[in-house]
Order: C-alpha cells, then structure tokens, then sequence
C-alpha cells in the first residue's frame, strides 16, 4: 500500500525524502556507470523497468476478496540486486503517482523508502541468509519475497504511527493499531507473492538460465551471491 | 491505453510549458499544507477540478476517474485514525475520540485536496514533459534518460500481459487458488523473459541505425510565459484569500 498524496505532514514527508536520496543516489551512479561502460543495458534496464510496472497492475488472488497487487520487491532484488532495484523501484514509483494516481509526489521519498529500499534490502539479506545455510533455492526465493514485502508493510506502518501517533498511547499504540491492519490484510498477501515468485523464478531458470546468467547487469542479483545456484 | 495517458496528451493545455503547471500545483499545495484543511482543502480541491475541467477541457468523467481509487482508499484508511487505542490493563482497548475523529477528517480532506492537484498535473501534462522538467530541476540525468526509456516500454508491456491475462484466463488458468497461484507465476516469468527479448531486440535495431546511447527526438519546446506563471501565482493568493476569508 502506497502512502497517498497528502497523507503525510510536510516535515515527514520532507524527512522521508532526505532518507531517501542517498539510497537512491547510490543506485542511480552504479546505474549510470553500468549505462556509460555498456551501451546495451541501457534498454536491457528500461524493459526491466517497465516489466517491474508492469508487476503493480497485476492483480493478485487473494482468500479474504480484497484484491491487492504484488510489490516485487523480492523480485526484483533476486535479479537485480538491491541497489539497481532502489532506482527502477524508484521511477516504478514515480510513474505509479504520474500514471494511476497510486501514491504520491510528496510521499514519494516515504514510498521510495519502504518499497524500494527496505523491502529489496531484506529481500536480498535474506536470499543471502538462506542460501548460506544450504536450505533450497525455492525456501530461499519464497522467504525472500514474502519478507520482503512484509519489511515493506511494516515500514510504512512505522512512518504512518510516527505521521499520526496515538492520542491515548502515542507512537507504539498506533504502530500496533497499523501493524494488525496489516497483518489482516497484508500477511496472505505477501504469502501469495511469495508462491508466485516461487512460480516465477523457477519458469525463467528452467526456460532460459544461460540467458539470465549472461545479462550483464543480472551479475548483481542475490542469486549468483547467495550461492543459490 | 491509460486513461491519464490519453488526454495528458489531448488536453487545451498539453503546450502550456509544464513549469507553469508545475508552479500552479506547488502553489495549491503549499497552501493545503499551510492552512487548516478544514479551511482551505475545499478551495484548492475546487481550484483543480476547475482548472483541468474548465481550463484544460479535461472531461470531468476522466478527473473523477482518477480521484475514485484513491478517495476509496482514504474512506478506508478513516477508521484508522479515527479509532484510539489503549495499551495499559487488562487489554487493548478501543475507544473513539473526538479530537481523534477530527485529526482523521482533516487528513482525509488535505489529502484528497492534495490527490486532486495531482490529478490536475497528470491529467494534463505527459510524463516525458515532466521528466524534461525534472532533469531541469536537478534529477540526475542517468535517471531521467533510463526513465524516458521505460515510459516508451511501458505500455507495450502492459498490452503483452492483458493479452497474456486473457489468454490464460480463457483456459481455466484462474479457475482455483492452486491454479491462479501458478498462471500468475508463469505470467510473470514469462513476461520478464519477454521484456528483456524486447529490449536486446530494440537495442539491436536501434545500434544498427546509429544508437550512440542517446535518443535525439524533435520535441516542440513551449515558450515560458510570464503572464500565465503570474496568473498561477494569482490563483494560490486567491484560494490562501478565501480561506482566510471564509475559515
């Protein structure tokens, strides 16, 4: 779920940003560096891009009826590593305000936050983690969405308790009033995104692994680090 | 096709300079952010509507349909902030709060002020004019290049995944849980290989006509006007005004 336009307090939404450029920053150089040094991922990277777009107009099924989209966070840090996954989230981001209206340009630091750099950071240790301890990949790529995603969702419960904390209780009252929103509505979720990813994962490395292996820019994904091969 | 998309691109204003756009929403923004959304949120929701509907011939069709999912949202996310929570005694305890209900409403009424100027920003300017925009304004130009490049793909991604939705779902892909699990996973890998095919593909074709890393493209560059960049301005002090005015 994206903090909406507006939602946020301007010194929030202002601190959120300033979080964020860093993070965004540091993508953004190796993204540009990777572009300079070799022409062809230029566009190798605008398809992804779109591709990761593309993943938050899909719908979800889902048990309880309400209907949500994937993050793919966990996704995208498999194949791409966390960093060049902070800059196409990041412009995912931007172009889910300027196309849907889905976030905002004010929140965008608070949404980049939680969605482009916690959730892929997490993603990605925990594909690592897991990998380490010899578990199989799919154990690994499963945990590494689902977590991701759930990362995502506590992150913006966080910024929301601290946007609005609680009259009675003040801020951990209202983290545990948005946490068990979240848990309701989120934790099958990010369940389901976990098995699709599983789905995902496994299609594209029975179909074309040579192919996936010798795209430059994949050499960053969790995968070939963690040791999943 | 995008509803936004669409008549971002065919609207009265699409060769307004996206600066002067710019400054009209940082303006009604600022002043949602500034004043009391009980006062001033219905002047710069108002003021945006009027200004895509009235100014840019936007149909109010469209403005409505942009500001539907994200009102749902907000109509949804109310009780959240409306409702108190104790932790101390026996158990969490619920309770309603006046000053709670009220904090709820205001932020409700800022933000969905604040979604209408975007929706206003969107509906009439195209994205490949606001990235012009933010290059200007100092977003890093590797970002902004890798952006314009993805708004092309966007769309042709888009289409292959209805298509592929479609073709699935006429063969029972999403008859159960088990099965919609498992389409929606072979969608997606499939899909990701496919995108990369069709970058590898374009880049090919474009190296072979001269692709030296930039795409040099005749683009109208409209002229900034002063008077229009004044009438934004104008139109902040009036909504700050009858805010002021009319608490």
């Amino acid at each position: 779920m994206h903090i909406m336009e507006g939602y946020l307090p301007p010194l929030h939404a202002l601190a959120w940003t300033v979080a964020a450029v860093p993070f965004v920053l540091r993508g953004a150089r190796k993204v540009a560096k990777l572009m300079e040094e070799r022409r062809e991922t230029r566009l190798l990277l605008a398809a992804s891009g779109a591709f990761a777009f593309m993943l938050s107009a899909l719908k979800l099924p889902s048990v309880t009826g309400s209907c949500s989209h994937p993050t793919g966070v966990g996704l995208g840090a498999i194949l791409f590593g966390p960093s060049i996954t902070t800059v196409l989230g990041s412009i995912v981001l931007l172009f889910q305000a300027l196309l849907l209206a889905h976030g905002g340009l004010t929140t965008l630091g608070a949404n980049i936050f939680s969605m482009a750099i916690v959730g892929p950071w997490v993603s990605f240790f925990v594909l690592r983690s897991v990998g380490a301890l010899g578990a199989p990949q799919a154990v690994g790529v499963f945990l590494a969405a689902m977590l991701g995603d759930l990362a995502t969702y506590c992150v913006t419960a966080c910024q929301l308790a601290l946007a609005f904390p609680d009259p009675a209780s003040g801020f951990g009252g209202a983290l545990v009033k948005f946490l068990a929103i979240f848990a309701v509505t989120q934790v099958p979720l990010a369940i389901i995104e976990g098995l699709v990813t599983v789905v995902a994962v496994n299609l594209m490395l029975q179909y074309s692994r040579e192919e996936m292996f010798a795209v430059a820019f994949l050499k960053g994904g969790a995968f070939l680090k963690g040791g999943a091969r | 096709m995008l509803a936004t998309d669409r008549h971002a691109w065919t609207n009265r204003w699409r060769f307004i300079h996206p600066g002067e756009k710019a400054l009209f929403v940082v303006g009604l923004l600022a002043a949602d952010f500034a004043l009391p959304a009980a006062s001033v949120a219905h002047q710069v929701f108002a003021a945006a509507f009027l200004a895509t509907v009235i100014g840019a011939k936007v149909p109010a069709r469209a403005f409505w349909g942009v500001m539907v999912v994200p009102a749902g949202f907000l109509l949804a996310g109310l009780p959240a902030l409306a409702v108190s929570v104790q932790l101390e005694g026996a158990g969490p305890l619920l309770s309603l709060s006046p000053e709670g209900l009220a904090l709820a409403v205001a932020v409700q009424l800022r933000s969905l002020a604040a979604v209408a100027c975007l929706a206003f920003l969107i509906l009439t300017t195209p994205i490949p004019d606001l990235l012009a925009l933010a290059r200007r304004l100092g977003m890093p130009p590797a970002l902004v290049e890798l952006a314009y490049l993805m708004h092309r793909l966007v769309f042709v991604v888009l289409e292959r995944a209805s298509a592929a939705r479609q073709a699935q779902e006429a063969r029972l892909g999403y008859r159960n849980f088990k099965t919609s699990i498992r389409s929606l996973g072979l969608l997606v890998g499939g899909l990701f290989l496919r995108s990369l095919d069709r970058g590898r593909r374009l880049d090919t074709g474009l190296a072979a006509r001269g692709y030296q890393g930039d795409l040099r493209v005749l683009s109208a560059e409209p002229e900034l006007s002063v008077k229009r960049l004044a009438l934004a301005v104008l139109m902040t002090v009036v909504v700050v005004a009858s805010a002021l005015v009319w608490p």
